[in-house]
């Protein structure tokens, strides 16, 4: 038996499982947003799902508010984390604790935290509240459901930080302490020592990071749904809404999932070449 | 070139001190040793002296300005390093050519320089190879060209060839001091090898557990060791203790002429091949090794050991009784009579 067919047939077992019902998954969403496994009728091949999606604004905005929501959760998490990984490079007196505190919203359900903030944020919440005896604001300031999606993008980043801080500080931690003094022996200050030797040396760790930030918050559902702003949908809630009691439209719902599936994809790609050119430049000037 | 001075350097390390009272100057174009077992402070002084490690007390002079509190990147000083810590992203080339390009260094200027030191350390053909697709020995030149590629005034050796064979090492030793030779920079070299320091240096800084024990030229480290310390450690050495009675000591083997009328106890010591056949003392042989260039004899009379190095085309057997004499001058009488001597 040749050996490739051999190395195929003893994996079969574990990983053909799991990429069957993968695979399985994955091309029922696409067979779906093309109009089979229709649950509403005649399974029909047809575009007309993604044409009537493309008319639909709905769909765009959400689209672009995901995307909004991913790009800059995913960058300011890393932009958070790099700092606070190479100043608890070395241990010091209560560095320990500092780490687990920021590892600690890894362990809260997302649900959860989103609640949280919103009982602190809310308009009798607890700043408000605060700030109103201690005398600085008269009256209370909507700050729930910002347009801007501060509130999601704040959950995201505190979420997700963890994610990047253990990624990132596997990849600081391998740096050898004398390839850092050397770089500075030979004359690099704080900042060339970043640019010129940690970021290169942990850009592929950078890239992890910011595609696992980059797709749980391009999917995200709970901070959208309760700390979002109203007017706006992410991919997530507008597939629900599709999908849900006041459209069964499960057609379009599979178009928006697939449309997240690519997001994702696409995201990811352009994040990993970005990162890759952005440390290439800085390596330069 | 500048030269080095530091003053009452002290390191602790929470309870522990690394480094006590420790002062010395090196003068410009000058080539010094630190020499000591592991875990003497060498590293720990030399980080001190580049600015990685700051000394819980003392101070640092670098052409008779302290640097005490100048940071790493602004001294003129370039490590290399034990491990060699080149830059694991980074080619040959552009690994020599970091520290020209942080010191912003004309572009043509910088491309010589590299290009000379690469192949003055016969590594041309690399210089487009990661380090890790290197031998530990080209690694080390590596390490080596990157240092000196900043020009700089004082290089800092550690180790630098602990990780290389017999023969490479050999081969790199005489590279380094050449270089230093040519190029003129202040050198403070680190090791543990005694062979390696008699031969490279100017001066010979031999530390124990974080103190200088004994600094000087190489000679008179080898020939006027001061402590049992550094007897032991510089070279095998035959050590005697006793009363000295009209320019003698009783030895088991004999009566040793020693340059000294009368002292009560003292201790004397002599190297190996200071002694010569024929002579005052004897000893019955219980081994001896021929060595090529010279024989390396074990004497033994009352339970005592010495041994002797003599010329490598004598005949000795074992159980033979020989007679041999150390020349006066070659018989030290060292400091401490102490047996016990602190080895950190
Ligand atoms: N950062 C440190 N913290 C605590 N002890 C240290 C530190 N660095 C070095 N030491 C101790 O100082 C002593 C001297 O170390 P080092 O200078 O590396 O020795 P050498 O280079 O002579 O082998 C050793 O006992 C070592 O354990
Ligand atoms: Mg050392």
């Amino acid at each position: 038996m040749p050996n490739g067919l051999r190395i195929i047939l003893l994996l079969t077992p574990g990983l053909g499982l799991v990429m069957t019902l993968m695979i399985w998954v994955l091309y029922r969403a696409f067979a779906q947003s093309f109009g089979l496994y229709n649950f509403n009728g005649d399974d029909l091949l047809t575009l007309s799902h993604w044409q009537g999606m493309f008319q639909n604004r709905r769909y765009w905005n959400a689209l672009e508010w995901s995307g909004y929501i991913a790009v800059v959760s995913a960058t300011l998490a890393v932009a958070v984390a790099y700092p606070l990984v190479i100043w608890l490079r070395r241990p010091f007196k209560g560095s320990f604790l500092l780490s687990a505190l920021i590892k600690a919203p890894y362990f809260v359900p997302g649900l959860v935290a989103a609640f949280l903030l919103i009982n602190v944020i809310s308009y009798h919440g607890f700043v408000n509240e605060f700030l109103i005896w201690i005398g600085v604001w008269d009256q209370p300031v909507r700050m729930q459901n910002d347009k801007n999606g501060y509130a999601i993008i704040g959950l995201q980043v505190w979420k997700q930080l963890p994610l990047a801080f253990l990624l990132l500080s596997g990849a600081v931690a391998a740096i050898p302490d004398n390839v850092l003094h050397a770089a500075q022996d030979l004359g690099a200050g704080t900042w060339d020592r970043f640019r010129k030797v940690v970021l290169p040396m942990t850009v592929t760790a950078m890239q992890a990071s910011l595609i696992l930030i980059f797709i749980g918050a391009a999917g995200d559902f709970t901070f959208q749904a309760v700390a979002g702003p109203t007017r706006e949908n992410s991919l997530a809630t507008l597939m629900v809404t599709y999908q849900g009691a006041s459209y069964s439209d499960w057609n379009g719902a599979a178009v928006i999932g697939v449309t997240l599936m690519v997001l994702s994809l696409l995201g990811s790609i352009v994040f990993a070449a970005l990162v890759q050119i952005v440390a290439k430049l800085m390596e330069r000037v | 070139m500048p030269d080095l001075d530091i003053r009452n350097v002290e390191m602790r390390f929470g309870g522990f001190c690394a480094l006590s009272d420790v002062s010395l100057s090196v003068s410009s174009g000058k080539f010094i040793t630190l020499l000591g077992p592991s875990g003497c402070g060498k590293t720990t002084l030399l980080n001190i002296i580049a600015g990685f490690l700051h000394p819980t007390q003392g101070s640092v002079l670098i052409n008779g300005k302290g640097v005490t509190s100048l940071r790493p990147e602004n001294r003129d000083t370039a490590m290399c390093f034990q491990s060699y810590a080149l830059f694991p992203h980074l080619n040959v080339h552009d690994n020599v050519a970091f520290g020209p390009r942080q010191k912003r260094v004309a572009r043509a200027e910088t491309q010589s320089r590299v290009s000379t030191l690469l192949s003055q350390m016969g590594l041309d053909l690399h210089s487009t190879k990661l380090p890790n697709a290197l031998s530990g020995g080209q690694q080390q030149r590596v390490a080596l060209a990157r240092a000196l590629a900043v020009e700089p005034g004082l290089v800092l050796f550690d180790e630098p060839l602990s990780n290389l064979d017999a023969k490479l090492r050999d081969q790199v030793r005489s590279e380094i001091r050449s270089l230093q030779r040519e190029l003129g920079f202040t050198a403070v070299y680190v090791t543990h090898d005694q062979a390696e320091a008699l031969a490279m240096s100017d001066e010979v800084f031999l530390l124990n557990g974080g103190r200088i024990v004994q600094s000087g030229k190489p000679r008179d480290i080898y020939f006027k060791p001061k402590t049992r310390f550094v007897a032991d450690f510089i070279g095998a050495a035959n050590l005697h203790s006793g009363p000295i009675n009209s320019g003698a000591m009783t030895t088991p083997f004999g009566p040793l002429s020693v340059d000294s009328p009368n002292l009560s106890m003292s201790t004397v010591c002599w190297r190996p091949e200071s002694a010569a056949l024929g002579g005052p003392l004897s000893g019955v042989v219980s081994s001896a090794a021929f060595q090529g260039s010279y024989l390396d004899v074990f004497l033994t009379k009352d339970g005592e050991t010495i041994r002797l190095q003599i010329s490598g085309d004598q005949h000795l057997e074992v159980g033979q009784t020989v007679s041999f004499g150390v020349p006066r001058d070659r018989v030290v009488i060292i400091e401490d009579t102490d047996t016990g001597q602190a080895n950190a």
